[in-house]
């Protein structure tokens, strides 16, 4: 078989002159500083995954919603290195855009190997009770059924489901966008997934879950440890699996997720 | 190049940069090209333990440019319709390019007349490259327009060569029929107005 170039002289010749004929742009001292401050952002300090302050921009806010969110990452980052007083190790901001400020860092500190179970909700609400609450429809994973146990926080942001399995309990929390706290983690192993192809996250190492109070500072009391994670979004709503799923059954749970039907 | 050497990488940044950049605006980034790339590097960084030494760094940086354009679009729905999207970010800049400078400059009325002929061509040539199915303009948009070779071309878009390879060839198969069959078509319609 002939070359192509050669058969195609004159049209490859096009094709290139064509590429070339957009002129390249050597990158400015601005946009390097800019990518050291996004590693520096990353290879910082202690390990965070929060669902910062920060309410989802559309995505074709991508610019913007990049700046506010290194911001929110910059002062949850030093929040938690005062809290936690870590030494700087490497560290990693995962995917932080169009997914409601969910924002990861790695720390490679020796994490216990087992987690303990997820808090059960006692149920104190049904479902329909749980929805006046909240300012976003529930969402229930048609795979797991009608829950065992919800309950809703003090301040009504974070709706938390739970379902006594063979596993043991899996826990659903659906935070709502308009969130001014945020739940901090020290993890490793955070992994990047689909959710009916959306972006996620999963977390197969146990991890440290803090809660950061609506000025950045953290709630140490609140502090646990979680187990195997997933973090996606839908809609204005950050979801949170947790219990003890591979990573391909919380992602099948999470994909059945529909939309309670208002009483 | 190891993890924890920011001097070193900035050096590469500065290096490779704007190839990356190129690289994201070619396949759809838009306005967004900068924004992708930083991110790219990042995650590059974060990820240079994956990164085997002695292999080269470009494409695999390019492949992770790739990934992340077309995380871009991802908002914008089904694959054809993110596709769309892409080349829309694309075909102006292509069209457009130095098109309208090589004309200003040509002095003479030959080169004049040539000048707008190119042009001509080049827009033809761009409308049959957005006709292409979207897996062989990709290939030709890192082979000829990103100037990459077949192995960098492989490695950026995650294909084996052998298909890089196979593709390349109908795609400029493709491009040349369709273009013929354009330039017909302009011809018969300049006959039918003349007469």
């Amino acid at each position: 078989m002939a070359d192509v170039h050669d058969v195609h002289d004159g049209l490859v010749a096009d094709l290139v002159a064509l590429g070339r004929s957009v002129p390249s742009r050597p990158v400015d001292d601005a946009f390097v500083r800019r990518v050291a401050d996004g590693i520096a952002a990353v290879d910082g300090v202690a390990a965070v995954d929060g669902v910062a302050g920060v309410s989802p921009a559309p995505p074709h806010h991508r610019r913007a919603l990049s700046r506010r969110v290194q911001a929110a990452v910059a002062a949850v980052v030093a929040v938690v290195v005062g809290a936690l007083a870590v030494p700087p190790v490497r560290a990693a901001v995962a995917d932080l855009f169009g997914f409601g400020g969910v924002l990861v860092r790695e720390e490679p500190v020796p994490a216990p190997s087992t987690a303990p179970p997820p808090p059960g909700a006692p149920s104190h609400l049904t479902l329909a009770q749980a929805a006046e609450l909240v300012p976003f429809r529930p969402a229930v994973p048609e795979a797991l059924g009608d829950p065992d146990g919800v309950e809703v926080s003090a301040d009504r942001r974070v709706l938390s489901l739970t379902w006594e399995t063979d596993d043991g309990t899996v826990l659903l929390d659906q935070i709502g966008a308009r969130l001014d706290y945020a739940f901090a983690k020290s993890a490793t192993g955070v992994e990047f997934v689909t959710v009916a192809g959306n972006f996620a996250l999963w977390f197969a190492q146990p991890h440290e879950v803090v809660v950061l109070e609506p000025d950045g500072t953290v709630r140490r009391e609140t502090a646990r440890l979680a187990g195997h994670t997933l973090i996606w979004e839908r809609g204005q709503v950050t979801m949170r699996l947790e219990g003890d799923l591979t990573r391909a059954e919380a992602v099948a749970v999470a994909e059945t997720v529909a939309e309670t039907v208002a009483d | 190049m190891r993890r924890g050497d920011p001097d070193a990488y900035a050096a590469l940044v500065r290096r490779h940069a704007p190839a990356a950049v190129r690289t994201a605006t070619f396949l759809g980034a838009g306005a967004d090209a900068e924004d992708v790339v930083q991110e790219a590097f990042v995650k590059a960084y974060r990820a240079l333990d994956r990164y085997r030494e002695g292999s080269a760094f470009r494409p695999w940086l390019l492949r992770i440019v790739a990934n992340e354009t077309r995380n871009l679009h991802r908002s914008a729905g089904r694959r054809a319709a993110r596709e769309a999207k892409a080349w829309e970010q694309v075909a102006p800049l292509l069209a457009g390019g130095r098109a309208g400078a090589a004309a200003a400059a040509s002095t003479g009325r030959d080169d004049a007349a040539e000048a707008l002929e190119a042009a001509e061509r080049r827009v033809a040539l761009v409308a049959a490259l957005g006709r292409l199915a979207t897996p062989y303009r990709e290939v030709v948009t890192c082979r000829y327009l990103l100037g990459l070779d077949e192995d960098e071309t492989a490695a950026v878009l995650g294909r084996p060569r052998g298909t890089v390879k196979s593709r390349l060839h109908r795609a400029l198969r493709a491009l040349e029929a369709d273009l013929r069959a354009a330039d017909d078509d302009r011809y018969r319609q300049e006959v039918t107005h003349d007469g």
